[in-house]
């Protein structure tokens, strides 16, 4: 059966030549290490937020009346809804732990030099549709923190003379963040954000089977090919075949987050689910200690300490487009950061400060 | 007239976008609302709607009424009256205000929105 399988394939697709040239054949570096799987482990969350958020569709009801009802009984009523809901609310925190080491890595790595600025900016964009995908998920359980970080967001453009309040208005589609917010939000989440992160993530695996996998500078002879002047596949002939070799690090790591996350799940399970969570939204109250979800904490303590909305707001503006166009100002040929200790210092600095904040948003 | 085609294509779908997009009119903005002094001790404050918005009456000993929007004018958190130090507060971002709607510590950018209030007899009214 298999093989009738197989041979009808094999005639219309060419499989034993496609799983050759793509898996069993395909080259990646001889020194690849642990960092380089971690796109992968994104993937699979996302794969996994899709298919949890699919059965969370069959018993949440996007209404303001009764989407925070709804969330509830799929915690304590729908059988091993609590487990879908916490695999979806964990798994989108990995997810964007993921991203967000795997930007790390290819930043220590140099893998953002050229020729592969494309794929950096690429990812710079998925990253930012996580954390809009965050934050549109965020609001429909409507509880008193997706309420009020809702507000927070959606209340920010409006530091912006002229145009600020009209933004602010068409993302809530009402002057304070109520049914109609929900509404879109709802809509943003399970339909134009997943097709467009799919499409971002079509482009980026493109751009890094084209281009070829970077190898990481440390202990390696410079590329022969820098410097890069015309268009050619990085190849590594002597590297270490994609699959199994590659695959089974790629393993590897998903099992790791996958304990994690069930570790968190079965032991932690309020750790992203605090008891403002389970509080319905309340428009005419603002609890009184309310904080973002971690990963927001830095901006949030900087939008905190800095006296001016605009400016605050406008910073954190200016640092996203470093970050988005970081290739094309870092142009030296260097990529080993250990030996440019000057970029080290930034990227160290950077990460502390980032640190720092964090802490300090959680415990001010 | 490629030009004016293509525009005319573009503010066609643009336009009714946008207007798709726009908040719908609300329906539920009383202009003044009416309250009983006495529903307001010295010293204590009442959260009420205000032409759709969360506002609060506070009634300062000495002073007599005033009336705030409760929306901070930094990220839109709602501010409460805090009477043990005298000050509203934002839990948001921390930020302060004075009983005027002054901006004492914090980041808003302007002091909350004050409302129309005056007393007529046992009333109070707002707007």
């Amino acid at each position: 059966m298999w093989a009738k399988i197989k041979n009808w394939l094999e005639i219309r697709i060419g499989l034993t030549e496609l799983i050759q040239t793509q898996l069993t054949e395909y080259r990646v570096p001889k020194n690849i290490n642990l960092f380089y799987t971690l796109g992968f482990v994104a993937l699979v969350f996302f794969v996994l937020q899709v298919v949890t958020g699919f059965f969370l569709l069959f018993y949440y009801i996007p209404h303001s009346e009764t989407a925070f009802r709804s969330v509830q009984e799929i915690m304590s009523t729908v059988p091993y809804g609590w487990l879908v809901r916490q695999m979806h609310v964990v798994g989108s925190t990995l997810m964007f732990v993921c991203v967000f080491l795997h930007f790390i890595a290819v930043f220590f790595m140099g893998g953002y030099k050229k020729p592969r600025e494309l794929t950096w900016v690429v990812g710079t964009f998925m990253f930012f549709v996580t954390i809009v995908f965050c934050l549109s998920g965020y609001l429909l359980p409507w509880s008193q923190m997706s309420y009020w970080a809702t507000t927070i967001a959606t209340t920010m453009p409006t530091a912006f003379p002229y145009i600020g309040d009209m933004v602010g208005n068409l993302m809530k589609g009402s002057p304070q963040v109520s049914g109609l917010t929900l509404n879109r939000f709802f809509a943003l989440h399970v339909t134009l954000l997943p097709l467009i992160l799919v499409i971002l993530i079509g482009l980026h695996l493109f751009l890094v089977r084209r281009i070829g996998i970077s190898s990481p500078p440390f202990g390696r002879a410079e590329e022969a090919e820098r410097p890069w002047k015309k268009y050619h596949h990085v190849s590594h002939p002597d590297g270490h075949p994609f699959y199994p070799d590659f695959v089974l690090k790629e393993v590897v790591m998903l099992m790791i987050f996958f304990a994690l996350m069930f570790f968190i799940i079965s032991f932690l399970p309020t750790l992203l689910l605090p008891e403002e969570s389970n509080i319905a939204a309340d428009p005419f109250k603002t609890p009184a200690h309310i904080k973002p979800e971690w990963y927001f904490l830095a901006p949030y303590q900087m939008l905190k300490i800095i006296p001016n909305k605009f400016l605050g707001i406008s910073l954190q503006i200016i640092l996203s487009l470093l970050f988005i166009l970081w290739p094309f100002l870092d142009t030296k040929e260097e990529v080993n950061i250990l030996k440019r200790r000057r970029l080290l210092a930034f990227f160290v600095l950077g990460v502390f400060l980032w640190v720092v904040f964090t802490i300090w948003g959680k415990v001010s | 007239m490629l030009t004016l085609l293509g525009l005319t294509t573009v503010g066609s779908i643009v336009y009714p976008l946008g207007r798709f997009l726009a908040p719908p009119g609300e329906k539920d903005k009383s202009k003044q609302i009416s309250l009983k002094r006495s529903e307001i001790p010295a010293g204590e404050a009442k959260d009420i709607p205000f032409a759709g918005m969360p506002a609060m009456v506070i009634n300062l000993p000495g002073r007599g009424f005033v009336a705030f929007s409760r929306v901070c004018s930094h990220l839109g958190c709602l501010v409460d009256y805090d009477k043990v130090r005298n000050r509203i507060f934002c839990p948001c971002h921390a930020a302060v205000f004075d009983l005027e709607g002054n901006v004492v510590t914090g980041p808003p950018p302007r002091p909350l929105q004050k409302l129309p209030l005056r007393v007529e007899g046992e009333s109070i009214v707002i707007g």
